[in-house]
């Protein structure tokens, strides 16, 4: 219940920055460099994801899962 | 008044946008790009002290990675992904008390377990004048296990479009057939399902950085012990929560980017984590980038995890003594350095992951003897054309 209070509170917190912040389209060129995507990397990314989904209990946030494994 | 920019700007800024970097006015790919990747990581053998009988020797496994996406035509791109894996080695089979009255763990298959993984998935993607929606499908197989799964994702963009909100659900439906099943007593062949869903919102904040939220639940049901161990009995329904933040920030004096991401976990089994990670993408003149990272993860044990079997529980009372399932800590560091020469880019990467219940930031009631480390190294290769 805490977990989804958060996310409100989060979600709104977000949408408040728009509110205070207007960047144009022509303002954007370092937002748009590579090294600035969310995920730079999507062979790195999901290597990580299948590796650490092995060796740990938590998984997922970011994406939807894919299948499973018999990662023992 | 401010000066209008002129048309070639707006062009050009336009185009730049259509990078991966940022989500604004969607469109396809304007090239495809092949990738490769071949990665090995080895996990450290435990010693005599842990392990008194039998192998010491744990995983070693190569994987081979392609990924292929391509533009078709002015709104749609597709993607096939492929990946190749083989491991040699052994894994914890149960867990005895020992002399001293600590936690002994014992390892598999003397001469140790081979096993190969194959998977394949492809996806389409359309693209809209503020969004995208997208789909996956997907089939992996190992000696012993079977998934196929299927994904569909949109997002949108909102308030110029600075904000994005995505969608993304999948489902899975996974078969297991153990090897030497009816000659260790092992389970013939037994199904899981697994379904989740994601909602995030990102938001641009000013020129130089963005932030995102998502929060994610996972549904699983079915067989969701670990056939291979002597005793291994859990619930049969997990529902998992995840909620992740990420801030990406551009620095110009320093010609870098900051990459911060946290997550929270909950299971139902009982386990809760945190997860923070941080990366530095250092660029060195215009083809060179430097890439240290580090992360650090901490989870609380399972309600039913016990480090020494019990094998005179009744069966039908949930116990298993999986490391994973424990009560620790990990940190983990890595070092990539990226190479961009023409249509090319080459990224080697190498790291160091450790778990020790002494990194835990949850109460550690029953330390696990058979935590992981390991060493891991990757080489990639993208070509754009």
């Amino acid at each position: 219940m805490s977990t989804a209070r958060s996310l409100v509170t989060i979600i709104l917190a977000v949408s408040l920055l728009s509110a205070c912040s207007q960047v144009r389209p022509w303002e954007r060129g370092y937002l748009a460099r590579k090294e600035m995507a969310w995920d730079t990397d999507a062979l790195e990314s999901a290597l990580n994801d299948h590796i650490f989904f092995s060796k740990e209990a938590a998984s997922g946030g970011d994406n939807a899962a894919g299948g499973g494994c018999g990662c023992n | 008044m401010k000066p209008k920019p002129s048309r070639s700007l707006i062009a050009l800024s336009t185009s730049a946008l259509a990078l991966p970097g940022i989500s604004v006015a969607d469109a396809p790919p304007t090239q495809s790009t092949a990738s490769y990747k071949i990665s090995n990581y080895q996990e450290d053998d435990l010693s005599r002290s842990e392990a008194p009988f039998g192998d010491l020797d744990r995983y070693d496994i190569d994987v081979h990675q392609f990924k292929l996406i391509s533009p078709v035509g002015r709104n749609f791109s597709v993607n096939i992904d492929a990946n190749y894996e083989t491991l040699t080695g052994a894994s914890p089979w149960f867990t005895s008390v020992g002399l001293d009255g600590d936690p002994d763990v014992n390892l598999s298959g003397a001469s140790g377990i081979r096993d190969k993984r194959t998977e394949v998935s492809i996806g389409a993607r359309y693209y809209l004048e503020n969004g995208s929606i997208g789909s996956n499908i997907g089939y992996s197989e190992e000696d012993d296990y079977r998934a196929s799964y299927v994904g569909f994702s949109g997002e949108r963009h909102f308030n110029n479009d600075l904000t994005t909100v995505s969608l993304a659900f999948s489902h899975s439906a996974d078969d297991i057939f153990p090897t030497d099943a009816e000659l260790f007593g092992r389970v013939i062949s037994e199904s899981k399902y697994s379904s989740s869903a994601v909602i995030s919102v990102s938001q641009i904040i000013n020129q130089f950085s963005t932030i995102r939220t998502a929060f994610s639940t996972t549904e699983q049901r079915g067989f969701l012990s670990d056939p291979y161990k002597l005793i291994d009995f859990r619930p049969d329904n997990k529902t998992q929560l995840a909620w992740s933040n990420s801030y990406r920030r551009f620095f110009v004096d320093r010609n870098a980017a900051l990459h911060l991401n946290y997550r929270f976990y909950h299971d139902d089994f009982g386990i809760s984590s945190h997860t923070i990670d941080t990366s530095w993408f250092q660029n060195l003149g215009r083809n060179y980038q430097l890439v240290p990272s580090i992360r650090y993860y901490s989870q609380s044990a399972a309600d039913f995890f016990t480090n020494i079997d019990d094998f005179l529980k009744p069966l039908n009372e949930y116990q298993s003594s999986d490391y994973r399932l424990a009560a620790f800590g990990a940190i983990s560091g890595s070092l990539s350095l990226v190479a961009n020469f023409g249509n090319w880019t080459a990224t080697l990467t190498a790291e160091r992951y450790v778990a020790s219940d002494k990194y835990a930031a949850y109460k550690v009631n029953q330390p696990s003897t058979a935590l992981v480390k390991y060493n891991r190294v990757s080489l990639g290769f993208d070509y754009s054309f």
